[in-house]
């Protein structure tokens, strides 16, 4: 009786001990988790729609602004003399114009005592329409540079936080060409990237407790969408936009990771989150 | 509640926590089993001794990780 007393005492273990080391593989590897997380934001990058010297800097690195504040000024002069210019031209055209109407209609009224051949009024007529045309091309073009004049002064799109500036005074910046970027603010986000094994376990407003690597209270979120593409690095085309596709001979192949996105829950505490940090996902099953 | 390890900078798996404290519950048992002198009560020794390390692990496990 004592030696089935043993056996039954070791086997027990056992059994015990199959059940409690599956339940820790399932935890690990078919729980929807993952420790490859980043907080991420929206980041918007400014760059100046015209060109010039930085004549004034109103803004310092990580400076907080908000949408319409003034961030630099780029030199107006240029932009100045040519809406001077187009204003000059405006003027000239409507004079254009004007004379150009007068002809007509004084030309109109020597038709009815014969004065004048229908053809001669005709292209009276056609010069006036000319002049008009001048006159509108001349308002375009003034609006043009009272546009670039205005966009000399470069304004926050959005509110934030300034980041990554070297910008300085002086410095000579390009039409279209980004100087620094913006992260707006409350954009915070989070994304996971789980391996695609466990994105059967992955749903759309699932609740999600984030964990960062600086510890504290977790932050909660909830998923909200999932990755629908991810790049194929096994493949590509070649000139003529045939798939060249890449032998494998591996045994282990690594399963791709699914960028999941993440949306903070408004009640977590006011704590400083930055665009890059590491954060760990458990998603509730 | 741990999810990660974070030692110098380095962010490791709670594992290697977990598998400590796991390793040192087995070793003071089966201390405690020599000092009571039950070890003769148990068939396959070293069967039971595996079998307690992985149910520590998971009480480990279930208990640190907050589940």
């Amino acid at each position: 009786m004592t030696k089935y007393l043993r056996i039954l005492v070791t086997v027990l273990m056992v059994v015990v001990a199959v059940f409690a080391g599956r339940w820790v593989w399932n935890d690990y590897m078919h729980s929807p988790w993952t420790r490859d997380g980043r907080i991420r934001a929206d980041i918007v990058t400014v760059a100046p729609d015209v060109s010039g010297w930085v004549t004034n800097l109103n803004i310092t690195n990580d400076q907080a602004v908000k949408e319409g504040d003034l961030l630099f000024s780029v030199d107006q002069q240029r932009y100045q003399a040519a809406l001077s210019q187009s204003k000059a031209n405006t003027e000239n055209a409507l004079y254009s114009w004007q004379l150009a109407k007068h002809k007509y209609e004084r030309r109109t009224a020597l038709l009815s005592q014969k004065a004048i051949s229908a053809e001669d009024l005709e292209s009276s007529r056609i010069s006036t329409e000319i002049a008009k045309a001048n006159y509108d091309l001349a308002v375009s073009q003034q609006t043009t540079a009272q546009l670039n004049l205005n966009r000399t002064q470069v304004r926050a799109p959005v509110s934030g936080h300034i980041i990554n500036l070297n910008l300085r005074q002086g410095n000579y910046v390009s039409q279209g060409v980004a100087v620094f970027s913006i992260v707006r603010s409350g954009s915070f986000y989070v994304t996971g990237y789980f391996e695609e094994a466990k994105i059967p376990l992955v749903h759309l407003n699932q609740q999600a407790k984030i964990t960062l690597l600086s510890g504290g209270k977790p932050l909660t979120g909830h998923v909200a969408s999932i990755g629908k593409a991810i790049a194929n690095t096994n493949t590509q085309s070649n000139s003529q936009l045939l798939p060249q596709v890449q032998q494998t001979f591996n045994w282990v192949r690594l399963s791709q990771r699914i960028p999941v996105d993440i949306t903070l829950d408004p009640s977590n505490d006011e704590r400083h989150l930055s665009a890059g940090m590491t954060a760990t996902i458990h998603l509730t099953q | 509640m741990l999810d990660v390890v974070v030692f110098g900078g380095l962010e490791l798996s709670p594992l290697v926590v977990y598998f400590p404290v796991a390793f040192l519950l087995a070793a003071l048992t089966r201390l405690a089993l020599h000092r009571l002198d039950w070890h003769d009560r148990i068939w396959r020794v070293a069967w039971f001794e595996v079998s307690l390390f992985v149910c520590y692990l998971a009480l480990t496990v279930y208990l640190l990780g907050g589940r």
